[in-house]
């Protein structure tokens, strides 16, 4: 009897700590579309989450497929989906923030920018 | 007498009004079809070009569509929209009448209801697409390859 009470309580202290732990992790893996979002507030780039990620995933698939050959046709194409009124400086930002996010592996078109 | 003829006037106008209501569902100018796509000069490369850079989220999602559709799907939406464009504005407007009032005109609607979205089903689209697609290559097969 107390064999089968013990194994009871060590059971749903079990579960709780697995509950509690995925309680706890979830805010930690909130994701990238949300992480773009919050650095995109940063640089005073609001409007939906969702559109800002499809702009900035785009972003990266129009660097892969050559489509924009360099980082300045990148950001005009970036600067023409952002709302009226956005500034050349905002969507330089936010095609930091997209290839940070999306493809890092692309970051070569900026230093090329840069340099 | 005098409420016979009342009674006949009502239904006269009855029929009139059900009349005009039937007529309502024809298309127009700028309807099912938007008016944009009617006119243009532009190639359905062209279009498609211009819509890659103004609407970029439209344009995703309608290739992300297209390509989930089996091969002779594809070929037979891109043959489809070819051949639309190959029309001149009264083919097209016509095109717009007989899809408007017959349901089952476009068959190939059957096999893909939203195989033209990226042309015919906003108008907004339509117009950002429009205004520049004429500065764009006339051909250009990375459009339907993207």
């Amino acid at each position: 009897m107390r064999a089968t009470m013990n194994f009871s309580v060590w059971t749903l202290l079990g579960i709780m700590a697995v509950v509690a732990g995925v309680l706890l992790a979830w805010p930690a893996h909130a994701g990238p579309d949300t992480d773009f979002a919050n650095e995109l507030h940063t640089y005073g780039i609001y409007g939906q989450k969702d559109y800002n990620a499809w702009i900035g995933k785009i972003t990266c698939k129009r660097l892969y497929n050559g489509l924009d050959a360099d980082a300045d046709n990148s950001a005009q194409f970036v600067f023409n989906q952002l709302e009226k009124g956005s500034t050349t400086e905002q969507a330089w930002r936010f095609l930091g923030a997209a290839i940070n996010t999306y493809c890092p592996d692309q970051v070569v078109i900026l230093q090329r920018a840069a340099g | 007498m005098y409420l016979r003829a009342v009674l006949a006037a009502l239904i006269m106008s009855g029929t009139r009004m059900a009349t005009a209501g039937f007529a309502s569902a024809d298309a127009s100018d700028d309807y099912p079809i938007p008016n944009r796509i009617l006119k243009t000069t532009c190639t359905v490369d062209q279009y498609m070009e211009a819509v890659r850079d103004v609407e970029p989220v439209y344009y995703e999602r309608y290739i992300t569509d297209y390509k989930n559709r089996p091969v002779d799907v594809q070929d037979a939406a891109r043959d489809r929209i070819y051949w639309f464009f190959s029309l001149d504005y009264v083919g097209r407007r016509q095109y717009s009448e007989d899809t408007a009032t017959n349901v089952y005109y476009e068959q190939m609607a059957t096999h893909w209801g939203n195989w033209a979205k990226l042309f015919f089903n906003n108008k907004g689209m339509a117009a950002h697409g429009t205004d520049i697609c004429i500065n764009y290559p006339p051909n250009d097969a990375t459009v339907w390859n993207w």
